[in-house]
């Protein structure tokens, strides 16, 4: 497991170097494909508990049986994948960068735990962003007509106001924190790859819900528990021609 | 609760407050929503004390377990909704703190604290301060465990010092600057203060600083014209306050070992000449220095390495030499041992081997051979030779060393002794020769005899009469052989002794290859000539001959009964001579099998035991068998092969178709001893004075050729007659036929075959006649009627007849024959006889006649 996450963690890091220095230069790529790939391939990545979730798991002392399985995802904390499937792809993208930037607040706090991955995983999603803001770019050019879509609320990770925690608490929302970032980030992972399948199908079927056979998505972090629809709205409007991919 | 004054101004013991009243707590009341309520909330202790954990449950549960890192622990139950667990000297597990929590078996409901477990905070350990400059104080420690924990920062260090009243907060867990008072303040006393949430510890020290001075390292340090035996080494200080002196202490260093160590006082600059040292000798020059008004301690070192320069070797090389005969001349091989680091004094580049002729004035020959060339070769004539040889580098020559060759290498066979080979070596020793030696020198081979030999010699001097030649070479069980020489005055070295030895005899590692002859009924010979003594791990001492005999046998007389290692029992003889390398194993037993084998022994033991080599001795009377039956054998086999090739011959001398009289041993029988003048009668030389001509009442059966038809068919009216012809050889015209009887002859071939005629029946066709005067067509016919007749023969008639073979002078003549019908008159010389198958009587006559095509062919010319 150790073995893994070292050989991991300097891909982690070149990936979010290489993301960091386009955000910087704001150089964006032009190919949608090129784009909608690298942003799966990043999904791929920060879902990967190896990175943030297990190391936590086993500093906070919370790898013994009866506290494991505790350590679930909050429903509601963020969107489900249904939910983000529902939505536009200018409204995926903006919830999307919404819930990245909530969580890279939220990873700032837990420094004190994770110091070295929260280092690692805070480029990523920095990175990540990058990349959204590129794909919001490239579709808002493709789209110029269409009507500006209003910014999803935040989601759930914004800690309803309660009364300070005690250890044992913060170690268990935390970890629940955690498991709920990888699992959105599984689901923004399937929902990527949907956009790069839609375009071989109908454009009726561009917002499908059904996976496509044969899906070689790598097997999310989340297991069991009824994850809640987010209530977002549906709007599935076509991408123009000439931009986008059929 | 109760209370109690905690500040450091106030003396220690303080006092206890008396204790508040009793004040009544609705525990559950105050849980909030929460299902289940563990506490106390992230409690800090210190590693080792005892923590008592409660847990309060909103509902009346017994299915509650609580867990101290997922291992289930067991307390007290209070009440049906409170329970407490007293955990006794906790460990610290980690900085996130130890897991405490409890769970409802079945509901999942879950409630925990965190418990801070603290590592004993530790009293420093080894405090002190010194200053490099008396302007800084440095202090260290030795921190011990970090206490540091999510609840708890790690502990802090303050610097507290009590003369001036002054206090810092250090900024490292291990040392802290403390500025020096401008006042001169000389002695300080420093209180170290260790603290965390839970523990104070401190640690004081008194002391006066000048007395805690700690140099800083000295810079600069350098070697000054370095010669090859000596050098100067300067360096520099930092200063410390106003014309302070320090005390330098100066290493040098050979090869990692202090060699030479003085001491220098100085202020800022430091210089010292470094003498006797090496020359071409890597050295480490080191500095370190102390304050001298008070040493505390040496500043840190600071080395330096130099190399001292080149001089000329000190010592002449060590100088010995090989000689042989090549070719008729005497060539001697000089070797030389490498000159050691110590007298080389640089780096050897070449070697001068000077020859001077003691016999003749001539011009001294120079030889200049490169390094690390370690040996030459000379060809010289039977002159002596005196041979210089220097070392040289690049200061100059080393002294010469040398040796004289004497032309005629003389009588050196010396007797050969045995040395005996120790741990330590070989303890060689010699008896002197003569009183003016001037030294000795013993010479081996390094390696074993089958490996060329790498030259080794030990110079001794004249006094000496034994050494101990030891090598790391040296292996047990090799042979190495020592040659003791002595050096006369005239520097020529003459042959003492030969030693050989071992420095660890082995047995034998090798048994000899054994041949075994002379085997006989009752005894065999068993050699090993090719077995080699010299070359075996140990001295050969002798052979041990082990024979197993037949089961129950007793062992022949010269050998005695003994047990193999593997529990069998055998015989053996022991053969004490190493160089008898033969034996007769005797008194055996005939038709026995015996099994031997041949092993030889050292003083430490035998060789291996390898397989016997079975033997079965023959019989009595086998080798008379073989001696008598198999040359038999022989010659009969001779004698067949020689009568098949030659049975054409022997037919012919012993059974001839057709006796030759001329050729019949009788004949040389009687003319050997009867009558020498008795020659067998020739027809052609007779005068018949009367015939007696007898009628063959009979017919015979004779198929007659070309008729196709059986003799018994043909009435013979005529008498089987033979033709007498005139003895007149010029006789060509017809005359009278006279016939004889001969049995032996056939009438009706002889009328045919006799005189080449065919007899022409009435009713043959004139064709039938004309194709058969030809050869060809004669050939045809008669292998025609040799077929027909070998069908028509019966089986019992299937025999020879002797067939008449008159043959006339004209009827060779093929022509003639169509034209010619047979003339009785041409039928009168006789022919030699020749046996054919009834049917082909009319073959045409021959000496060796066959029924071939070529050989009636070639018969034509007896025709002509």
């Amino acid at each position: 497991m150790r073995a893994q996450r070292m050989r991991r963690t300097p891909l982690s890091v070149i990936l979010g170097l290489l993301f960091l220095s386009m955000a910087a230069t704001s150089k964006c790529l032009g190919k949608y494909h090129e784009l909608l790939l690298q942003l799966q391939r990043q999904a791929d990545l920060m879902q990967d508990t190896s990175t943030l979730l297990d190391p936590y798991i086993r500093i906070q002392g919370l790898d013994t049986p009866g506290l494991k399985e505790h350590c679930r995802e909050c429903p509601g904390a963020f969107p489900s994948e249904d939910a983000l499937r529902g939505l536009s792809r200018q409204g995926f993208l903006r919830t999307l960068n919404a819930t990245l930037g909530l969580v890279l607040h939220r990873l700032t706090a837990l420094y004190q735990d994770l110091p070295e991955a929260q280092q690692l995983v805070g480029l990523n999603i920095r990175g990540f962003r990058s990349n959204i803001h590129c794909m919001t770019l490239l579709l808002r050019s493709s789209s110029e007509a269409e009507t500006p879509e209003p910014t999803q609320p935040g989601p759930g990770p914004t800690p309803p106001p309660t009364p300070p925690s005690d250890a044992f608490q913060h170690k268990l929302k935390s970890c629940r924190f955690l498991r709920g970032y990888h699992c959105f980030m599984h689901s923004v992972g399937q929902v990527l790859r949907e956009w790069g399948e839609s375009r071989s199908r109908s454009r009726s079927r561009r917002h499908s819900p059904r996976r496509a056979p044969g899906d070689t998505a790598p097997s999310g972090p989340c297991r069991g528990g009824a994850r809640r629809m987010w209530p977002f709205r549906r709007d599935r409007r076509l991408m123009p021609r000439g931009h986008l991919p059929r | 609760m109760r209370s109690m004054v905690d500040d450091a101004r106030i003396p220690k013991p303080g006092f206890w407050s008396n204790w508040s009243s009793w004040e009544e707590a609705d525990a559950q009341n105050s849980l909030g929503h929460d299902p289940l309520f563990v506490f106390p909330k992230d409690k800090l202790v210190e590693e080792g004390s005892n923590v008592t954990i409660c847990y309060v449950s909103r509902i009346h549960q017994d299915n509650i377990s609580c867990y101290l890192e997922g291992v289930q622990i067991y307390g007290e139950r209070l009440d049906r909704s409170v329970s407490a667990f007293e955990l006794k000297n906790v460990s610290f597990i980690r900085k996130k703190g130890t897991n405490v929590f409890c769970k409802v078996d079945q509901g999942g409901a879950l409630g925990g604290i965190v418990l801070f477990v603290s590592k004993v905070l530790e009293e420093p350990k080894d405090f002190s301060c010194e200053t490099q400059d008396l302007k800084t104080l440095t202090c260290t420690w030795d921190p011990g465990s970090d206490t540091g924990l999510s609840k708890q920062p790690s502990q802090s260090y303050t610097l507290f010092e009590s003369f001036s009243g002054k206090k810092t907060l250090c900024k490292h867990r291990n040392w802290c600057n403390w500025q020096v008072a401008q006042d001169s303040q000389e002695t300080y006393n420093f209180t170290l203060v260790a603290e965390n949430y839970l523990r104070k510890r401190s640690v004081s020290i008194l002391f006066n600083l000048t007395q805690r001075v700690h140099p800083m390292t000295p810079y600069n340090l350098f070697p000054k014209n370095v010669r090859a035996t000596n050098a100067t080494m300067t360096w520099k200080v930092h200063s410390i306050g106003n014309n302070s002196t320090l005390l330098c202490r100066l290493e040098l260093l050979a090869e990692g070992k202090v060699i030479q160590q003085h001491n220098v006082s100085i202020k800022v600059n430091g210089e010292y000449l470094l003498s006797e040292l090496e020359p071409d000798t890597e050295y480490v020059a080191r500095v370190r220095c102390a304050y001298t008004n008070h040493f505390w301690k040496w500043s840190e070192l600071i080395s330096q390495k130099f190399n001292t320069a080149e001089a000329a070797p000190s010592e002449a090389p060590d100088v010995w030499r090989n000689m042989k005969m090549v070719s008729g001349h005497p060539t001697v091989s000089l070797f030389w041992k490498p000159l050691s680091k110590v007298h080389a004094n640089g780096k050897i580049l070449f070697y001068n081997v000077i020859v001077e002729n003691l016999d003749k004035p001539s011009r001294l020959e120079v030889l200049s051979i490169p390094a690390p060339a370690r040996s030459t070769e000379l060809t010289l004539d039977q002159c002596s030779y005196q041979i210089h040889v220097t070392a040289h580098n690049n200061v100059g020559p080393s002294p010469a060393s040398v040796i004289v060759i004497s032309g005629d290498p003389g009588n050196e066979e010396v007797e050969s002794g045995r040395v005996n080979g120790t741990e330590d070596g070989f303890s060689v020793s010699w008896k002197p020769q003569s009183g003016d030696a001037t030294g000795y020198v013993v010479e081996w081979c390094d390696g074993p005899q089958d490996l060329p030999c790498v030259l080794q010699w030990k110079n001794l001097g004249p006094n000496t009469t034994s050494t101990v030649i030891s090598s790391g070479a040296f292996r047990p069980g090799v042979r190495y052989n020592f040659r003791i020489y002595e050096i006369s005055a005239k520097r020529m070295a003459h042959l003492l002794e030969k030693k050989a030895g071992y420095l660890e005899e082995l047995a034998p590692s090798d048994n000899p290859q054994v041949v075994m002859s002379n085997l006989t009924s009752h005894s065999f010979t068993l050699s090993w000539k090719d077995y080699s003594t010299e070359s075996q791990p140990g001295f050969i001492q002798g052979y041990h001959v082990y024979l197993k005999p037949k089961a129950g046998e007793q062992c022949p007389p010269a050998f005695e009964k003994t047990v193999l290692p593997e529990d069998s029992v055998c015989c053996k003889h022991t053969i004490d001579n190493p160089e008898q390398k033969t034996f007769v194993v005797e008194n055996l037993q005939p038709e026995s099998i015996y099994e031997f084998f041949v092993t030889p022994y050292t003083s430490v033991g035998e060789g291996p035991l390898d397989a016997f080599t079975k033997i079965t001795t023959p019989d009595e009377y086998s080798h008379i068998l073989i001696r008598i039956i198999l040359p038999m054998i022989f010659c009969v086999l001779i004698v067949m092969i020689i009568c098949y090739l030659k049975r054409q011959w022997l037919k012919e001398k012993c059974y001839p178709d057709i006796p030759d009289p001329y050729k019949s041993s009788v004949l040389s029988l009687i003319k050997s001893k009867e009558n020498p003048h008795l020659t067998i009668m020739n027809v052609n030389d007779c005068v018949p004075d009367a015939i007696e001509v007898i009628n063959k009442p009979e017919g015979s059966k004779i198929q007659f050729l070309g008729t196709r038809k059986s003799l018994t068919e043909t009435e013979f009216t005529k008498p089987a007659c033979i033709y007498l012809l005139p003895t007149e050889k010029n006789y060509s015209g017809p005359g009278p036929c006279i016939c004889f009887e001969n049995f032996t002859y056939n009438q009706a071939a002889s009328d045919f075959a006799s005189c080449g005629h065919f007899p022409v029946t009435p009713q043959a066709p004139p064709h039938q006649l004309g194709p058969l005067t030809s050869p060809e067509n004669l050939l045809k016919a008669l292998e025609q009627n040799y077929m027909n007749s070998l069908g028509e023969i019966p089986a019992g008639e299937a025999n020879l007849n002797y067939v008449s073979q008159l043959a006339s002078p004209t009827s060779g003549d093929k022509d003639s024959l169509p034209t010619n019908p047979p003339e009785p008159a041409l039928c009168s010389e006789y022919k030699m006889q020749m046996a054919i198958p009834l049917g082909l009587a009319s073959a045409p006559p021959s000496e060796n006649s066959s029924l071939s095509s070529a050989t009636l062919l070639g018969q034509g010319e007896h025709y002509r």
